[in-house]
């Protein structure tokens, strides 16, 4: 009786977004039909890249390491009531102070090193999510714009890192030097490769699920979001839980960036972030919120993102289909909820 | 005319240039904002815009039709923006940020499907000066102020009409009305529906025309993302010139000057790297908000949705 | 005698979600009549005329006017049909003038400039006839309520009105501007129009109006002449069968017999002097102190100064001298924190702003302030297990309407809201409860259970500073009752010497004889 109650109120919370997807995917199909292209195959080279060959899997978890992270540093300060947009000017400031403490102190053993580029990372991103905390604590400024607008500095400084002192000379692209292979973390498989960022990753969904729904501080964060003035009218410093959710999203955004450096590229290289950020917000939005659901959506999108690059290759389909998908079935999800409030 | 005045007027010159996408996106912004919409797809619009007014440009070999066509999507954007907020009463920043995903995509698919990938850029002609008869023979003003593109004048006198309009008519007081209170409007019998469908369709339309405007006097071509943020430094803007047709006029000055100086000092060549000037505007716009945004008057119902019917609790 | 019927709605029905506010309502109102609409919160009367001002459209029922079928779509619909409504939370726009509210959305000659000669002409004529004297060129939000009230009805005025509707009028006046208002209603019921009054308070109906229509839970209960009936059918047709009025608060005083506080202060306030500042009222030197189990109460005109003082009580407001004392140890001050530490709980005037979680869940809300204490948490970890049991018994005991304590706060409705407040601040058992207006919107069963509530602490030595604008609800309850007039409190008057017109005359700025 109580297991049955249980997968019934699964079921009833993955239908709407079974149906949002379904929407999305005939929307968007009748889009592609009309520009001439073969729809079945399309989608079918989307959803089944990912379980077709292990090297589409890896693919596909190499795509949700920094997906996840980024989804969070959206989602954290989104349980406080904060909207940090900011997410990709976090990855590139925590990817760009890894790469400097990598090649500075490329000599360094492993143990010591491995960790050490890590932390810069955290705390590069950490420190450009605190300029906006920071402004919003002490002058009550809204973090939307300040963090938006830090993405923008920090394309023109990865440009300058990656044009100036540590210019690879040898690429064609604006790219830094490697980092020094002490520097580079240990491989989960080696082929396909697959590094360990990603346990590192399931950890921190873990560790913020724990401390978001089950402690103190979790419940200060939520009551914060849930509405600031009762909050503080309550007790709650609902301005140091601004900050501080700022603050440790930028770290999650830095380790993002640290993990695409130390993982996968070894380097700093322009345009690392893709478009991560917007990624990273949709997978957030769709879960609306909920830390929990943030690793199952981001899994799914990174499915999507990696059959649009096949599809892209085989089929010469623009990627930029599978993100207007993506997008669409973000859409239809806050119909769904609609629908269900009329119903109840 | 010695050298320095000569540089001082091509600076001047350049700067009322540059507001276009600033004013037109700002008031845009405000208007609907005017009656509570508060849409934050301003950088998603402006690329479609800058894309669609782009590719029908290129098509047909007509700058206005580009335009037009720019306004359009625009629009139709602004459509769906009221939409789902006035009709479904979904959340406003989150419905914006869809839509704003929607743009960016459709942006760059636009081009890759209708054009192609191609080696050179194609090209559009750019929008040509246009000379006032008889002001702009008056020296100096008249080369700042009298010779400019269309776009330069219509956005000045739409700032100036805008402004009559929602201060000095009836109807401009009761937009404002719904913007501050849309259930007092309501319940006089103000229509709050039509007023924020039109605002924010208007609104998406200015928003739209002023991403046609990058490719229509900057480039001459539509690039990847070329809207480089103006589309949230067009909403600090409304905040800073406190939603107000007037001051958002001249707080667009304000944006055009710092974007002509990070590109201008460039090219003139200085021991800084040019990466840090090119973060001139969005470093001076957080300043900016430093010192304007709580000062900010804002319309009092800005980003809610109303339902008549909702009990008071 | 009996004037013809003007208006009559017939089998009206109306259901928000899943609730059936109104039930095959029925309303007739006759002609230069003024029609007591009579109940508790959430016993339909607003909704009822908020259909007739076509804010709201009715799933079932028809509207006759003039025995004419009439379909109201919209306020607009309403003010064709010269009805119009004065709602309790004013609907007005705070930055725009007097002239502007009046004039959005009315006819005008000339809608292309901003000159308004001819419109100024007409209101100031209205002004004379009926007695309604405000500055047309002030901005709404530096107005009084009084004043706001006035501007409301001349709104309804301006655009012409046979039919006017008053949606718990009284509550923010002072007994002498009640009588007032009662006198202008009856000038304009000479002048030809008919006037629904709205109110929960059957004294008022008992005054003023010609006739009366009693509803209780959606659904009419009874219509009569105020002569034919006495008050005690009111009185039952308002609470219902269910409720046993012996035991009371309300209805039978039960529990006033209780001792005199013992002379122990275990609140005090000290010479509390705040800034002025936009949008708030200064407090100019505020001291009293309330004893163990006490009911001291604050009356006045909201806006006195009244939020003001909660807020500085609860540390949340900073002061410019003066101290708040906890039996006799200075509190740090400001310290929001309160609350948390334990030693008081409170019920804020704006549950949706000060003390709501709508996007949290009823648990939530039910452990807010509490959550660092045994038995919720240890301080880092909260026992949710506990919390929901805990939550579970609340919900019972003060009949809270939703599907459990997982519940979002937002699918609650205001009354549900308020006994929320209520729960969470009786539950903590502090020694000093500041109460702010609560029992507004509360039915009449709840509003008796947080007055037996109070009377619990009282008997248990706790003190209960109780602000209220609702004078009768300060008199039934306090101990004393201090009067507050823009920041001052202008004088404290011990029980046994509770007079209303008294309290009232100080409630509009009279300082008592020495």
């Amino acid at each position: 009786m109580k297991k049955s109650n249980a997968v019934f109120s699964i079921a009833r919370a993955v239908l709407p977004y079974l149906l949002a997807v379904l929407a999305a995917f005939a929307a968007a199909g009748v889009f592609i039909a009309l520009m001439g292209f073969d729809v079945f195959k399309a989608y079918g080279t989307i959803l089944f890249t990912s379980f077709r060959t292990p090297n589409g899997f890896v693919q596909t978890l190499l795509k949700f390491v920094p997906l996840v992270l980024q989804a969070l540093a959206f989602t954290i300060p989104l349980t406080a009531g904060k909207f940090n947009i900011g997410g990709e000017g976090q990855l590139l400031v925590g990817a760009t102070a890894a790469t400097v403490v990598g090649i500075v102190f490329a000599n360094l053993p492993p143990v010591l090193l491995i960790p050490l580029v890590l932390l810069a990372g955290v705390l590069g991103g950490a420190l450009w999510g605190l300029i906006p905390g920071w402004l919003l604590y002490r002058f009550g400024i809204n973090e939307i714009l300040t963090t938006v607008l830090l993405n923008f500095v920090s394309f023109n400084l990865v440009n300058y890192v990656c044009t100036g002192p540590l210019r690879d000379p040898g690429a064609g692209h604006p790219t830094t030097l490697a980092i020094g292979e002490n520097g580079w973390l240990p491989m989960l498989v080696n082929n396909p490769p697959l590094h360990s960022g990603i346990l590192l990753a399931i950890l921190v969904v873990a560790v913020v699920y724990y401390v978001i729904t089950r402690t103190v501080s979790g419940y200060e964060l939520v009551a914060t979001g849930a509405n600031p003035r009762a909050a503080g009218v309550f007790g709650i410093n609902t301005r140091w839980m601004f900050i501080a959710s700022l603050v440790i999203a930028g770290g999650v955004g830095g380790l993002s960036g640290a993990l695409e450096v130390a993982g996968a590229q070894h380097r700093l290289i322009e345009g690392m972030q893709h478009n991560f950020l917007v990624l990273g917000l949709i997978i957030g939005l769709i879960a609306k919120g909920n830390n929990l659901a943030v690793p199952f959506v981001a899994f799914f999108i990174s499915v999507l993102e990696v059959g649009a690059s096949a599809m892209q290759r085989t089929l010469m389909i623009p990627v930029e289909m599978v993100f207007i998908v993506e997008a669409l079935i973000l859409v239809f999800v806050l119909l769904s909820d609609l629908v269900q409030k009329r119903v109840s | 005319m010695n050298e320095f005045w000569l540089t001082i007027i091509s600076y001047a010159k350049l700067i009322l240039l540059t507001i276009v996408p600033f004013v037109l996106a700002g008031q845009g912004t405000m208007l609907g904002g005017r009656t509570g919409i508060f849409n934050v797809a301003q950088e998603g619009i402006m690329l479609v815009g800058a894309s669609v007014g782009f590719l029908v440009s290129y098509l047909t070999r007509s700058n206005e039709l580009g335009m037009l066509a720019a306004m359009l999507s625009g629009g139709l954007f602004g459509l769906a923006l009221a939409y789902f907020t006035t009709n479904l009463r979904m959340d406003q920043f989150v419905i914006g940020l869809a839509l704003f995903f929607i743009g960016i995509g459709l942006s760059t698919l636009l081009p890759k499907i209708v054009i192609g990938v191609t080696l050179t850029p194609p090209l559009i002609p750019t929008l040509k000066e246009i000379s006032i008869p008889v002001l702009s023979q008056i020296p100096v003003i008249g080369e700042i102020f009298f010779k400019q593109n269309a776009l330069v004048y219509f956005s000045i006198l739409l700032s100036v009409g805008l402004w009559w309009y929602l201060y000095r008519t009836q109807v401009g007081m009761e937009l404002r009305a719904v913007g501050e209170n849309p259930q007092a409007a309501d319940s006089l019998g103000v229509n709050v529906t039509r007023s924020r469908y039109w605002t924010a369709i208007v609104g998406g339309m200015l928003i739209g025309l002023a991403g046609a405007y990058l490719p229509m006097v900057y480039t001459g071509t539509f690039t990847e993302n070329m809207v480089k943020g103006r589309g949230w430094l067009a909403i600090a803007l409304t905040f800073f010139g406190g939603w107000k047709p007037d001051t958002i006029l001249y707080g667009a000055l304000f944006f055009a000057l710092i974007e002509v100086l990070a590109y201008r000092v460039q090219v003139l060549g200085t021991a800084i790297p040019y990466q840090f000037l090119l973060m001139l505007p969005y470093l001076a716009t957080i300043l900016v908000m430093v010192f304007s945004f709580r000062k900010a008057r804002v319309p009092a119902f800005l980003g809610q949705n109303y339902d008549r019917e909702k009990r008071a609790l | 005698m009996n004037a013809p019927i003007l208006l009559h709605m017939r089998g009206v029905s109306k259901a928000f979600g899943s609730t059936q506010a109104l039930d095959d309502v029925s309303f007739e109102l006759r002609q230069r009549e003024i029609h007591g609409l009579l109940g508790g919160n959430g016993a339909g009367k607003t909704t009822l005329m908020n259909i007739l001002f076509g804010l709201y459209r009715a799933d079932a029922g028809e509207i006759f006017l003039n025995d004419q079928p009439v379909h109201i779509t919209g306020p607009k619909d309403a003010i064709t049909h010269r009805i119009n409504m004065v709602h309790q939370h004013f609907l007005q726009v705070g930055s725009f003038t007097v002239l502007e509210n009046i004039l959005i959305g009315a006819p005008r000659k000339n809608r292309w400039n901003n000159r308004y000669d001819a419109e100024v002409q007409k209101i100031q004529s209205l002004q004379e006839r009926f007695g309604l004297q405000v500055p047309l060129d002030a901005l709404i939000e530096d107005l009084p309520m009084g004043m706001r009230q006035k501007v409301e009805i001349l709104k309804a005025l301006y655009r012409g009105v046979q039919v006017l509707i008053l949606d718990e009028p009284t509550t923010n006046l002072t007994p002498q501007e009640v009588d007032a208002l009662f006198q202008s209603l009856r000038v304009m019921v000479q002048e030809g129009l008919s006037v629904v009054f709205i109110t929960h308070k059957l004294r008022e109906v008992m005054s003023v109006c010609d006739r009366i229509t009693v509803l209780r839970n959606g659904k009419n209960v009874l219509t009569l002449d105020r002569q034919e009936a006495s008050e005690d059918a009111f009185v039952r047709a308002m609470v219902g069968e269910g409720m046993d009025l012996s035991r009371s608060v309300i209805f039978a005083h039960a529990g006033q017999d209780l001792p005199a506080p013992a002379p122990v202060p275990l609140l005090r306030v000290e010479g509390i002097v705040t800034a002025p500042a936009e949008g708030s009222v200064a407090l100019k030197g505020i001291s009293f102190d309330v004893r163990e189990g006490e009911i001291f109460g604050i009356a006045g005109v909201a806006g006195n100064g009244q939020r003001e003082l909660a807020e500085v009580v609860m540390g949340l407001l900073p002061v410019q001298s003066g101290q708040v004392f906890l039996r006799d140890q200075t509190l740090p001050h400001p310290d929001s924190r309160r609350v948390l530490k334990g030693d008081f709980a409170y019920i804020p005037e704006d549950r949706l702003h000060d003390g709501f979680l709508p996007r949290a869940s009823v648990a939530h809300n039910l452990i807010l302030g509490l959550h660092r204490r045994p038995p919720y948490s240890n301080g880092r970890v909260i026992d949710w297990s506990t919390v929901f049991s805990r939550a579970r018994e609340l919900i019972g005991q003060y009949n809270i309407k939703t599907s459990g304590p997982e519940d979002m706060g937002g699918n609650l409705s205001g009354g549900n809201i308020q006994r929320v407040m209520v729960a969470r601040a009786f539950s903590a058992t502090a020694p000093v409860l500041v109460a702010h207006n609560p029992t507004r919107g509360l039915d009449i069963p709840s509003m008796d259970l947080v007055y037996q509530k109070m009377l619990e602490r009282k008997r248990q030595g706790q003190a209960t500073l109780l602000i209220s604008e609702d004078l009768d609800e300060l008199m039934l309850m306090c101990d004393r009752i201090g009067v507050l007039y823009k920041g001052e409190l202008l004088g404290i008057v011990e029980r046994g010497q509770f007079e209303k017109y008294t309290i009232g005359q100080m409630m509009s700025g009279i300082r008592p004889q020495a």
